[in-house]
């Protein structure tokens, strides 16, 4: 009974041991280029950069930016980027999309540009652009099945780093205004002692909910 | 012990025949029919009445990659959806657009062009093989336009490019579809905005 009960303690310590270094490490940087500031009636519409040619700003963590910024205190209104890209068509597609505020200061002098733009009541656009990356895989595990019964035994591990950055321009000056960068990193750990236990770290999530509430700050001009 | 015997030659035969059909199911090609949805382009439109003849090259148009081992791995057909992606596009940069199932056809309708596109090449990259966490589609096309008489006007190559990145919940066949919707939107931008700065358009254009 003693020995059982000391087993169960070690499980426990080492499962709180690994939960606990399964958390995250988010870094914000926030670069302020001119001031900022949002009515009621203006929005904010957040498109991902998919220019690169190895890797792509996903539509879910743009949502997920989009999401948080249209919750809590000083909510804003965000434009779905979606409904926006496909209301623009085609001057946001990858190809077309303006890349400095020098290209948007162009493309607003086409009259059916800006005039979207006004029908949404964009005041801000962020580009946001970044990655997720998994690195650092080690571990094994393995699962076997047999008439008895099925089990996975070993332990694996990784680290995720997500790496975004948010740039705002304002519609009404045409200029940059800002540029927030978020780093997140964090260690996953997958131990399997008959069933696999994921201890998944929220790298890319917490990632979103500090961009989320960084950018809302900036752009209510807090 | 004979019932006992009788019950595991049974499990045996059903497990054999899931594993045979298994094993012939990983041996067939995986078909994709293109699907997907397009915006109508906000742009000016040209005030030309345009035929538009869809080759059955192009709205038959399938490519087939093959893996490594050389056997047929996706059959990718793309035809339906670029007619469908014209049918959106041509109208928001045209006064008039119609179908026509033949050059002659167009030339007795007595219109200001007539258009006519063609897939000349389709790549796919996998991840698979490319080792990056994308799936990527290329398209070159060829682009003719002719007067009303079939005579030549403009004769342009256009290339398109869609890339979707891999998740892991989603099956290879969406992303090779959303890659593709992607390339299309991308040809429906470029042609859009670029048909009429072609030099032979321009000046073609230039004469009317």
């Amino acid at each position: 009974m003693k020995h059982f009960l000391r087993i169960n303690r070690l499980g426990i310590a080492l499962l709180l041991l690994v939960s606990l270094a399964s958390c995250t490490t988010t870094t914000i940087d926030e670069f302020r280029q001119g001031e900022t500031g949002i009515e009621n009636n203006e929005s904010v519409v957040i498109l991902g950069r998919r220019q690169a040619s190895d890797y792509e700003t996903r539509s879910e963590f743009v949502e997920c930016v989009g999401e948080g910024m249209t919750r809590g205190e000083n909510s804003i209104s965000i434009v779905p980027e979606q409904e926006f890209i496909d209301a623009m068509f085609p001057w946001f597609e990858p190809r077309t999309a303006p890349l400095r505020t020098r290209d948007l200061e162009r493309l607003m002098t086409e009259a059916v540009v800006s005039q979207k733009m006004t029908e949404f009541g964009v005041r801000y656009i962020v580009w946001l652009d970044g990655f997720t990356e998994t690195t650092d895989r080690s571990g094994s595990i393995s699962c076997t099945i047999g008439p008895g019964g099925a089990g996975c035994f070993g332990f694996g591990s990784w680290e995720d780093d997500a790496n975004f950055n948010a740039r705002v321009w304002d519609v009404s000056s045409l200029t940059n205004v800002g540029t927030i960068s978020t780093d997140a990193t964090g260690q996953s750990y997958l131990p399997a002692f008959i069933i696999p236990i994921p201890l998944i770290a929220r790298v890319e999530a917490n990632a979103c909910s500090r961009l989320a509430t960084q950018l809302k700050d900036f752009v209510n001009g807090s | 012990m004979n019932r006992v015997r009788g019950l595991m030659r049974g499990r045996v035969r059903t497990v054999l025949i899931l594993v045979t059909a298994l094993y012939l199911t990983a041996c067939g090609v995986n078909n994709v029919v293109i699907e997907g949805s397009f915006p109508t382009p906000n742009i000016n439109k040209l005030p030309l009445n345009v035929a538009v003849y869809y080759d059955p090259a192009l709205t038959e148009f399938a490519y087939i990659e093959y893996s490594e081992t050389g056997s047929e791995e996706y059959n990718i057909a793309s035809g339906q959806s670029h007619i469908e992606l014209f049918s959106t596009v041509l109208p928001a940069m045209f006064d008039g657009v119609v179908v026509v199932e033949s050059i002659e056809e167009a030339e007795a309708l007595g219109v200001d062009a007539i258009f006519a596109p063609i897939i000349e090449e389709f790549q796919l990259a996998l991840p698979a093989k490319t080792k990056l966490d994308v799936y990527e589609i290329w398209i070159k096309y060829n682009m003719r336009l002719m007067t009303a008489d079939g005579d030549y006007i403009a004769d342009w190559v256009l290339t398109s490019y869609g890339k979707t990145p891999s998740e892991s919940l989603r099956s290879v066949e969406a992303a090779i579809n959303a890659a593709a919707i992607v390339a299309l939107r991308d040809l429906a931008s470029s042609f859009s905005l670029s048909f009429s700065q072609v030099p032979e358009v321009k000046d073609w254009l230039n004469t009317l």
